[in-house]
């Protein structure tokens, strides 16, 4: 039970409509202690930004396979700063290329999760930087 | 008590958390000394799937519609794993048409261990949110069975709801959470068999303690809820009137006190393992000391 009592929001913003991958994300989470929130497909920055806050989340895991990843991280990272929840470690999943990873993580980026990776090390690197 | 001031999302959120988690004594050093109004407090309880949590989205949507200065929290618990004490916490997925309303504060809570639908520190969740001023809460149960009647307890007007697809669970709902109903709601309305569940119903219920106890019927598009919502507020008029000691703190103080010496009971024999040595007496001393100290 390494999350126990984490607090993890699981969000899908932009437009593209899959959420299997999401899915399997907040269930490992799940078996691994954490209490984990899912927002459902296709939420605004501004939507997500609201519920991290009102759930007081310690992590906010963002989906994303629109190719959009760095607009809406950077505007979703910001937006946590105003609302002086900046504290709150924001990583993305998805099909994220290797040559971005960089400027996201220049954005605040906590961790990025591709495909490629197994769910044991997802759970392991969100696990070291929440504990 | 609603101000014009917006809510102060972040701190009411933050101290939510640092209570969930809290001691006994850090749960009185918060709350402890509030002499805030008491909220007036909904609860929706009901199998798992039943439908809750939609009509949570459309039962508040029309509560707050026109009343834009009240202040009103939603706490919607589902079961945490009892392998990883992990949870899924997916209420908010139903509510997309009363997440961004600016009176609304909305909370996810996982049941933690508790068996009895709620989480075992919800009175004092309740208790923090009357000192941020909220006018009305309504708290959505874990899916309820025949025992789980506690949530009567914390709350002024009960809403227990059924499906049209309930079938034989009806029959233990009947000789447990339905006796604690001061509104029945037939879900799914738009379903096969809702009308002939809800006249089932209301031929169990009629005539029963001092008061009718009204069964209606909803859909998750809003058929009903005005009908509900007005239900509601008669039932809360009907309190005030008849049982006017109801709503007030001091009524809750009993059930407040009870969960929170049982969780220093829990702590003191988690902690001293001796406790259990000798004559039961001798325990039970041993028991009341430990109490003592903290
Ligand atoms: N047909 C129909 N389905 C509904 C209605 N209300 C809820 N549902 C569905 O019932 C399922 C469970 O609803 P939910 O609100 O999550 O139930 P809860 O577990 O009691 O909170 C979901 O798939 C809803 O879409 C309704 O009025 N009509
Ligand atoms: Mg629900």
């Amino acid at each position: 039970m390494t999350l126990e009592k984490k607090r993890i929001l699981i969000a899908k913003p932009g437009l593209d409509g899959h959420d299997v991958g999401a899915k399997v994300i907040a269930l490992a989470l799940r078996d691994a202690g954490a209490e984990v929130i899912y927002t459902g497909l296709r939420r605004s920055p501004e939507q997500i930004v609201r519920i991290a806050v009102d759930e007081d989340v310690d992590m906010l895991g963002l989906s994303i396979l629109s190719g959009s990843h760095k607009e809406l991280a950077t505007s979703i990272i910001a937006r946590l700063r105003e609302e002086d929840a900046g504290d709150i470690k924001v990583f993305v999943g998805g099909t994220i290329p290797e040559e971005d990873f960089e400027a996201l993580r220049a954005e605040g980026v906590s961790g990025i999760f591709t495909s490629e990776m197994t769910i044991e090390s997802v759970i392991a690197e969100v696990d070291s930087q929440l504990s | 008590m609603s101000t014009d001031t917006p809510l102060n999302r972040r701190q009411i959120s933050r101290e939510l958390t640092r209570i969930a988690n809290a001691s006994v004594r850090d749960v009185l050093d918060t709350i402890g000394h509030s002499e805030a109004p008491a909220a007036f407090r909904i609860g929706i309880t009901g199998p798992p799937g039943g439908g809750k949590s939609t009509l949570i989205n459309a039962l508040v949507k029309d509560r707050l519609k026109n009343r834009s200065d009240t202040r009103l929290a939603v706490l919607a618990i589902d079961p945490s794993s009892p392998v990883s004490g992990g949870a899924i916490l997916g209420d908010r997925i139903r509510m997309d048409a009363i997440a961004d309303l600016p009176g609304l504060y909305l909370r996810s809570l996982s049941s933690r261990g508790a068996r009895n639908g709620l989480c075992d520190n919800i009175v004092d969740l309740l208790t923090l949110l009357e000192t941020h001023g909220f006018d009305e809460v309504v708290l959505e149960t874990v899916g309820v069975g025949q025992s789980e009647v506690a949530v009567h307890e914390v709350v002024d007007t009960l809403v227990v709801i059924v499906p049209p697809d309930a079938g034989d669970s009806v029959q233990t709902m009947k000789s447990g959470i339905l006796e604690m109903a001061d509104i029945v709601v037939v879900t799914k309305a738009d379903q096969p068999g809702a009308r002939r569940m809800a006249s089932d119903l209301a031929a169990v219920l009629r005539k029963r303690g001092d008061r009718d106890v009204p069964v209606l019927q909803t859909e998750a598009e809003g058929a009903g809820v005005a009908a509900l919502n007005q239900a509601i507020n008669d039932h809360r008029a009907w309190l005030a009137a008849n049982h006017p000691h109801a709503l007030t703190r001091e009524n809750r103080r009993r059930y407040h006190l009870q969960a929170l010496i049982e969780r220093q009971v829990q702590d003191a024999l988690k902690a001293k393992g001796d406790i259990t040595r000798g004559t039961l007496t001798a325990s039970y001393d041993r028991l009341l000391a430990a109490l003592r100290v903290k």
